[in-house]
């Protein structure tokens, strides 16, 4: 076993930094690191990692000498999500799903590096044995012990938040359980059954965590609402979630109301200033007015400019999502473009931008989704706790209509139609989305202003990534004639929204809005290069044009959450590698 | 190592097709991407998403003896994403710039382009003007007041005279005069002019070659 085993850890021990809960391996992070600078620029890959090294282990906020001896204990405080391996957290129930989830993600990440592929593969039976081996070593921990013995003798809580537990180690408490088989009878069907199960129990453990921070008593816990978000919000959380991540909603719950009222009453009142353009027209009149006067007048009126902005914007909703029921009907399409167009009259510099129309929808449709489970569970009588302020009115003759409809339990807002609601809960569906929208478009200003600078340095930086990541296939793109313009320009201008189907991305943003900045800039071109990087060994083998075709019809059709949330682990990987590393990639 | 001797093989032994670099420019939603689609699929979609960036497509198209494989770049039409157009021109041999004959504002912008690609461009490219949305207007009387043309066909023309360039007016909806676009270039293009220059010698045994094995079937209705 002697040798063997010693590598094992290694291997292991690298996955445990990734998708671990308990995070800080420093030791096997350097080998980790070593496996990785094999395929980067080899010149300079000492003193990256070095580099590298530093970064992380100043993150970490102790040494590598010292992980080990710290990692049993349960009092250790770990500076914040980076560390506490996020994704590893959804799915460190039960064990099993953990383990699957750390061999796939290995072999994903082998992919692009051949080094690590072969151990890998080789090893892939020994990883079992580590890992149990790992899992009675937290068992040791006085905490852990204390908590089994409480979930033992309450199984119903078994997947509540423990809460006298280091809240780094919530979701260790079920692993330790009896419940986890020998290895020998661990077969496959077994194996299956368990990780169905342990997946309802992580909703539903889910849930239960989402709720506690939602509905503390003062001021809502943002740190600890983006650690749970990281991973994934659940459904009928999300709305408030977002809204709270995003800095619109107060954590404070007493400030709520107050502020939710005046934006949306800035909302309207924009609206009200704008509306000399007839927001409302569907007619083609108009615009062949507006047209016929560009002709003749010089088009620098700013009345004039704004008529051509929304004439654009009408043409786009029009094209946006035509493939989603909710997007065909008028209602939608007058409320996205009434708030892009506030939005783009608000923001002259860059005004509006073809894809814009894209990132808007994902907030349109969440919190019209929330609108609508919200009068669900007020018709059931639950969950009031969780509305958002002021969302719902006993008055509101349409909400009545929609509250006595017999279907009302199935309603979804992706074939709901809008035009359903009063003016009154139309307007705030508008006001939140503009708002929402406005905050995320802060963050990539530079996307959209002239020349477009913000994109043109993402695309940059996603060149430098791969060929720190995947050096192999930036030389072929290159002896290919390929430029990263051709192909990514779209990812960054719509932030992946025209390669992967909006369920996956609502489920990616739960993650951008957790990240610190949030991920829509510079977290989102490690997305993309995790991106890239899954179709590294087709590419190679292909030939410019096949390239080029390849990319901009991506094979994501099959994709679950899974496959995302995959993707999205590796981005924190080399996130966390070699952000701080820039000086290194430029 | 490997794939620069693949290279050379393909060089010298050359697919017996002519590859054809064109490039469409155009304000946003004239029909570029509705005009490629028709040429391509031969197929209609009436909402199509608007394009960011550019996209790619080839269609190959026989014309007389020749096979000309079109790689077309598509690119979008928004003034914001306007300074992405020169990476894209800047190899093609040929150009659609397409404007709406319902949108004066729109061939304004073709003027534009012409005037960019006359002087940022190859100097022998092969521009095609083109009108698109011809459909809309189908049933009007051209002097009638309520016509939703805004575009005569005579201004277009004499822009085309002007610049030395191929002009139609089509219908990506209809299918009206768009593989006529397509031959009108081919027909324009000098016949394998990447090739000549770098081997002269072999030109007569690759023509013969082409005729004799290319299968034009997958080509367009041309
Ligand atoms: N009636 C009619 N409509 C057309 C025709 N060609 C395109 N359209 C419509 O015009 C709109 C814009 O078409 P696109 O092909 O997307 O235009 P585009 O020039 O590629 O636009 P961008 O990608 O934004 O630059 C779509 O709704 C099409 O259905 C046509 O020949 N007749
Ligand atoms: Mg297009």
């Amino acid at each position: 076993m002697g040798k063997k085993k010693q590598e094992m850890s290694q291997v292991y021990g690298s996955n445990e930094f990734i998708f671990g809960e308990r995070g800080g391996r420093g030791k096997h992070l350097s080998s980790f690191l070593k496996n990785l600078s094999l395929t980067g620029s080899s010149t300079r890959s000492g003193e990256a990692e070095d580099d590298v090294n530093r970064n992380i282990y100043g993150e970490l906020s102790y040494g590598p000498a010292q992980s080990m001896q710290r990692r049993s204990s349960s009092s250790v405080r770990l500076s914040g999500r980076s560390v506490s391996g996020p994704v590893g957290s959804s799915y460190a129930h039960m064990g099993v799903p953990e383990k699957n989830l750390s061999l796939y993600s290995n072999q994903s990440i082998a992919n692009s590096n051949p080094s690590l592929k072969k151990s890998t593969k080789l090893k892939y039976k020994d990883l079992d044995d580590d890992w149990d081996a790992d899992l009675e070593k937290v068992d040791e921990a006085p905490v852990a012990k204390t908590t089994k013995s409480f979930s033992n003798s309450n199984p119903r809580y078994d997947n509540q938040m423990p809460v006298m537990v280091d809240s780094l180690y919530p979701d260790l408490i079920p692993v330790s359980q009896p419940a986890l088989p020998d290895k020998d009878s661990m077969d496959y069907e077994d194996l299956k059954m368990k990780m169905e199960v342990s997946r309802l129990n992580q909703l539903n453990s889910k849930y239960m965590k989402f709720h506690k921070v939602l509905t503390s008593d003062a001021n809502i816990d943002l740190t600890e609402l983006r650690k749970l978000s990281w991973n994934g919000i659940p459904q009928e959380l999300r709305a408030l979630s977002w809204q709270l991540l995003l800095g619109y909603l107060p954590t404070n719950h007493s400030r709520q109301q107050s502020t939710l009222k005046r934006k949306r009453q800035e909302y309207a009142e924009g609206i009200n200033t704008v509306s000399n353009i007839d927001l409302d027209e569907d007619a083609a009149n108009a615009n062949a007015e507006a047209s016929r006067s560009e002709l003749s007048l010089p088009s620098t009126t700013s009345s004039n400019r704004d008529k051509q902005i929304y004439h654009q914007i009408k043409i786009d909703v029009k094209r946006t999502n035509p493939t989603i029921k909710l997007y065909g009907y008028p209602a939608t399409q007058r409320s996205l473009r009434k708030v892009l167009f506030l939005w783009a009259i608000r923001h002259p510099a860059s005004g509006y931008v073809q894809g814009i129309n894209d990132l808007v929808t994902p907030f349109y449709q969440i919190f019209l989704q929330n609108y609508l489970w919200q009068l669900q569970k007020k018709r059931t009588g639950e969950g009031e706790e969780l509305f958002i302020p002021n969302l719902l009115d006993d008055n509101d003759e349409c909400e009545k209509a929609i509250l006595d409809d017999p279907q009302l339990a199935r309603l979804s807002a992706d074939t709901f139609d809008p035009g359903r609601l009063s003016s009154r809960a139309t307007l705030i569906i508008e006001a939140d989305t503009y708002w929402c929208l406005s905050r995320l478009l802060d963050n990539i200003t530079d996307n959209y202003i002239h020349e477009q600078p913000g994109i043109i340095r993402q695309v940059g930086d996603l060149r430098n990534l791969i060929s720190k990541i995947d050096v192999e296939l930036l030389q072929h793109f290159d002896s290919e004639g390929i430029e990263f313009l051709q192909f990514s320009f779209r990812w960054m201008n719509c932030l992946l929204m025209r390669e992967i189907s909006i369920p996956l991305i609502i489920r990616m943003w739960d993650t951008y809005l957790s990240e610190t900045p949030l991920g829509f800039n510079s977290f989102h071109v490690y997305v993309c290069a995790a991106f890239l990087i899954k179709f590294s060994n087709e590419l190679k083998h292909k030939e410019f044009q096949e390239i080029i075709l390849f990319l901009q019809n991506p094979p994501t059709s099959g994709w679950t959450e899974r496959d995302v949330e995959l993707m999205l682990s590796e981005a924190f990987i080399w996130h966390s590698l070699y952000k701080n590393a820039s000086a290194h990639l430029r | 190592m490997e794939l620069k001797s693949y290279d050379k093989y393909r060089m010298s032994f050359a697919p017996p097709t002519t590859s054809v670099k064109l490039v469409l420019l155009g304000e946003a939603a004239v029909g570029k991407s509705s005009l490629v689609l028709r040429f391509v699929s031969n197929d209609f979609q009436e909402n199509k998403e608007p394009t960011i960036g550019a996209a790619f497509l080839t269609q190959k198209c026989t014309i007389g003896e020749r096979t000309i494989k079109y790689e077309i770049w598509d690119t979008a039409g928004q003034e914001r994403f306007a300074s992405l157009a020169p990476m894209y021109y800047r190899n093609a041999q040929a150009a659609l710039v397409v404007y709406d004959i319902t949108k004066p504002a729109s061939f304004i912008k073709a003027r534009h382009w012409v005037k960019e690609l006359h002087e940022q461009a190859s100097k022998d490219i092969t521009i095609a003007l083109v009108g698109n949305k011809h459909d809309l207007v189908e049933d009007d009387n051209d002097g009638d007041d309520s016509s939703l043309r805004k575009v005569s066909i005579e201004e277009g023309q004499k822009l085309a005279d002007e610049e030395g360039l191929l002009f139609f007016e089509t219908s990506a909806k209809t299918a009206y005069n768009v593989n006529e676009v397509f031959v009108g270039i081919g027909s324009k293009i000098p016949e394998a002019p990447l090739l000549k220059p770098q081997q002269p010698q072999a030109t007569d045994g690759r023509i013969d070659l082409s005729t004799g094995t290319a299968p034009a079937a997958d080509g367009c209705a041309c």
